[in-house]
């Protein structure tokens, strides 16, 4: 009796675990229903689970309603020189924070910390401002440059560094390495799992970002993805879920698939924040 | 290892003297030289600025003619403490704040203490609730507005399938926040569950293992153990969600642009819509000073708690 | 001759070192854990900056020269691999950064893998290696540079006694076979004493004394040498104003208190044997006299029981005296006779 009741409770537990993992994945799976079917049939009430007939057209609906090659390219663009960028500043003030001892340190760390918890939002003014006097409103630099730092990089690349042992470091410069190549080749190297984690950080934050793009960019040759999939809700008047749907899943399953291969090291990126 | 620094060169030759000078300078300007180019992105973008948005808040300035800005001093702050839509704005953001937090917070601590086992179906689950956390805010915002359309939407037909009445989610002034509120509570809530997880599983075990000798009942377990020491983690989570929920824009922006009569609107789309389409720099840049405020009491405030942690360990 | 010279008149740690090291010597750095020798051999390295004092490698002032650029190898305890490269890349990064071509490497790093029996290990990484491996990937990457020093700081003490053993007849077979200047840092005073060639203890940052091991064993400068080097240690009786020493091995013990004792014997003891411990071939036994506690060690041909009254003599040759105050040797001939303890001189 005992033993079937535990069996039982084992049973129910599992079928709440699967409700409660259905809230959160549910929506996207409704997401890919909806941009596979019919106009009417989005339209009907109460609605259909499965399209009646799979329609993909909405998917070159959505691909020619605007230039959305040119968004995805300005999007990768943007990920890829932000994430170049942020590796180049991190990683030498990374090994600075954690290698050498100097006046003024902690306060510089300090200061890159507070960079940590004060977002974007607070001060997008003034720096559109300081964009535009250099006239780079609207260009893809806007959207790279005000991101050519990041406290969190720093943070991470400095923990990773202050665990490799003095000894390889002593042994490099006994090997006549210069500090420029012992930072670049034997301490980034040995810091690689911490480069992916943030690397795929990275990727995901300016893939997804919306309000910048947003603030920064007037015209379709520099938009990217996130603020070209808006405009397809606009010039479709807001009805044609459908298509709305279609647009979004270009957006959702790249992210989706790097979630899949990575989800490891996606989490633990993002957890890391926390410590 | 600290060594006194005794100048010995009275024998060293002059010439190898200059050498090591040289070399001593490199070597002193070096961690300032890799500080450096991070340093310039942030003077650029961050600290610049924030000296910059202060200036800006006492001047009457907008974005279409940046040469012409006349000097007001605090009227910008005056007329934004007399509008009563900002009084609106911040009584929008301090609601959602707090019901995106309290409910954020709440769902994810008792779904990490559910979660938090290294069951397979469970690591799926983690997965799963954690996923809305990594995806673009535009499609999550689009998403829920197709959820919650009135007419078709799924989440009314689901409402009648179990018999109770239509609900009218963004249409109503009455209901829009609150249906806001909910699309930031689905996003945070498996990033704050997984933190939680990491924060449980860091609770060494053998207080468990005490508290189970000592007949510890499940409930004092909770209140003596596990809360108390998740507090630190429960304490970044509020903080953060806090600082992120003043932030709120995206999902404003694309379901709502502040409406039904500016019910949704908040600091960051107010000072958005003050800068970017009436216009009215100076408007924009007070309201920003504000936030800005906000969010660096909370900063300092979060530095001050875990500087005071440091030191009782 | 060529030769090394080191000067360094260092405030707290290494106090004010002045050192000659011989060219093509193997010389062993020794002392009790935190007695400076590591950062003495650290300076060497240009590891450590030297605050005060000249440090001379061939006649030329190195103080200020960046450490890869002294033509100094080092061996270090934890072998300090690069753990992102593999054996080959491990050995060649040194000669890389020294400007020779690929070409060169690749040559020099085969013919060092094949002298430390590495040739089919190049393509690992230091991870899929053993202890002793990794030892001699360390040791190929010093040699490999060709350097006028090797430093090795304690390269023994993560192996196991058995490898150690091994690698320290190995070490040395090395030396001979190079011929190049060998400068070892070690707490164990059984490495060094097998090792060196000239050896140089070490206590609280300064030197106590510099000699080969032999003289080191049979005239220890010092207190702090006499009792550091040998094992068990001196034994040390103090008196009034000196303190006398002898090795265990020398002590000669006699059952019962019986006065037959030869006439060269210069200190006479009587006591009580408290416990004794069997080596095989050796046994030692703790005697409690007189004049204080005494370890005698003799050859296991005959069991002395614990509890038996004995008598301890040692010749007067064997006897070591010392100032009380400095701890320094005084010479034998200075053995005053009315401050020997109340055994007294047979």
């Amino acid at each position: 009796m005992h033993q079937s009741t535990r069996v039982a409770a084992r049973w129910i537990e599992a079928v709440l675990l699967v409700a409660v993992a259905l809230v959160f994945v549910f929506p996207f799976l409704w997401m890919f229903l909806t941009a596979f079917k019919t106009m009417p049939e989005v339209y009907q009430f109460p609605p259909t689970w499965l399209p009646e007939t799979w329609q993909f057209a909405n998917f070159e609906t959505a691909w020619s309603s605007g230039p959305f090659l040119r968004y995805v390219i300005n999007s990768v663009l943007v990920a890829i020189g932000v994430l170049i960028i942020q590796l180049l500043t991190a990683v030498p003030a990374a090994y600075a924070f954690a290698r050498y001892r100097f006046r003024g340190r902690n306060f510089l760390f300090g200061l890159a910390l507070i960079a940590l918890m004060i977002p974007p939002q607070v001060i997008f003014l003034p720096i559109y401002v300081e964009l535009s006097h250099m006239g780079l409103i609207n260009t893809l630099w806007s959207l790279v440059l005000p991101y050519g730092a990041s406290a969190f990089g720093i943070f991470l690349l400095r923990q990773a560094f202050m665990q490799v042992p003095d000894e390889v470091i002593e042994a490099a410069r006994l090997d006549s390495a210069s500090e420029w190549k012992i930072m670049w080749r034997v301490m980034v190297p040995m810091a690689k799992p911490v480069l992916v984690t943030f690397g795929l950080f990275s990727f995901i934050y300016h893939w997804n970002d919306y309000f910048w793009p947003l603030i920064m960019t007037n015209s379709d040759e520099v938009r990217t993805l996130p603020v070209g999939i808006t405009m397809l809700k606009a010039a479709e008047g807001g009805k044609q879920w459908n298509v709305i749907m279609a647009g979004n899943m270009m957006l959702v399953l790249p992210i989706l698939a790097i979630f899949f291969f990575a989800q490891r090291h996606i989490m633990k990126a993002f957890v890391y924040q926390s410590k | 290892m600290q060594k006194a620094v005794v100048a010995n060169s009275a024998n060293a030759p002059l010439l190898q003297q200059e050498v090591a000078v040289k070399a001593g300078r490199l070597t002193k300007v070096r961690p300032y030289l890799y500080v450096l180019p991070a340093l310039l992105f942030f003077s650029a973008f961050f600290f610049i600025p924030i000296l910059y948005i202060i200036y800006l808040s006492v001047f009457d300035w907008s974005l279409l003619n940046l040469e012409e800005m006349e000097w007001v001093g605090w009227q910008n702050y005056a007329d934004l403490l007399s509008d009563a839509d900002f009084h609106q704005v911040l009584l929008n953001t301090m609601l959602f704040t707090v019901a995106t937090v309290v409910l954020g917070i709440g769902l994810s601590f008792l779904l990490a203490l559910w979660l938090n086992q290294k069951r397979k179906l469970v690591a799926v689950v983690q997965a799963s609730v954690f996923s809305p956390h990594i995806i673009s805010l535009v499609s999550v915002s689009m998403l829920w507005m197709w959820l919650m359309d009135p007419q078709y939407g799924l989440l009314n037909a689901l409402l009648e399938f179990i018999g109770l009445p239509a609900y009218t989610w963004l249409a109503d002034t009455k209901s829009a926040l609150l249906s806001l509120v909910l699309v930031s509570v689905w996003k945070v809530v498996g990033y704050n569950t997984i933190v939680f997880i990491a924060g449980l599983q860091s609770i060494p075990k053998d207080l468990y293992e005490a508290a189970a000798l000592d007949r510890s009942t499940r409930w004092q377990t909770l209140r003596r153990i596990t809360i108390p020491m998740l507090s630190p983690t429960l304490f970044f989570l509020l903080i953060t969600n806090t600082i992120s929920s003043f932030q709120v824009f995206d999902t404003i922006s694309i379901m709502t642009q502040g409406g039904p009569v500016n019910s949704t609107n908040m600091l960051v789309y107010y000072i958005y819509e003050q800068g970017m389409d009436y216009y009215n720099g100076g408007l924009a840049s007070a309201a920003s000073v504000i936030l800005l405020g906000l969010v660096g009491l909370l900063t300092v405030f979060h530095f001050w708690t875990m500087r005071k942690r440091v030191h009782y360990r | 001759m060529q030769q090394v010279v080191k000067k360094y008149n260092n405030q707290t740690v290494v106090k004010g070192l002045d050192l000659v090291i011989p060219d093509g010597s193997f010389t062993v750095l020794v002392g009790p854990s935190g007695c400076g020798k590591s950062t003495t051999l650290r300076m060497i390295a240009g590891l450590e900056e030297i605050t005060a004092g000249d440090l001379l490698i061939d006649g030329q002032r190195v103080n200020d020269l960046a450490p890869g650029k002294r033509d100094v190898a080092m061996v270090f305890q934890n072998y300090a691999l690069y753990p992102t490269m593999n054996v080959f890349d491990n050995i060649a990064f040194g000669l890389l950064n020294r400007g020779f071509s690929k070409k060169d490497c690749k040559r020099m790093v085969e013919e060092i893998a094949e002298i430390v029996g590495l040739s089919s290990y190049l393509q690992r990484k230091p991870a899929e290696l053993s202890g002793g491996q990794r030892q001699r990937v360390a040791l190929a990457r010093a040699m490999v540079k060709k350097p006028r020093v090797f430093l090795m700081d304690e390269p023994l003490s993560n192996l196991d006694a058995k490898l150690r053993n091994q690698m320290r007849v190995e070490l040395t077979s090395l030396h001979k076979q190079l011929g190049t200047t060998f400068i070892y840092v070690t707490h164990d005073q059984v490495e060094a004493m097998t090792m060196g060639d000239q050896i140089v203890v070490m206590n609280e940052g300064e030197i106590m004394q510099k000699a080969s091991p032999f003289e080191l064993y049979q005239q220890p400068a010092n207190l702090f040498v006499a009792q550091f080097i040998g094992s068990p240690a001196m034994n040390i009786l103090p008196t009034d104003k000196e303190s006398i020493g002898f090795r265990p091995e020398k002590a000669m013990l006699t059952a019962g208190s019986a006065r037959t004792i030869q006439p060269a014997a210069g200190f006479v003891d009587h006591g009580r044997i408290v416990a004794r411990e069997i080596l095989g071939s050796d046994v030692l036994y703790y005697v409690s006299g007189r004049a204080g506690k005494i370890i005698a060690r003799k050859a296991a041909d005959e069991l002395l029981a614990e509890g038996t009254e004995v008598t301890v003599s040692v010749a007067a040759e064997h006897l070591y005296r010392f100032d009380q105050e400095t701890g320094r040797a005084l010479s034998v001939a200075a053995i005053k006779q009315e401050s020997l303890p109340s055994g007294g001189l047979g």
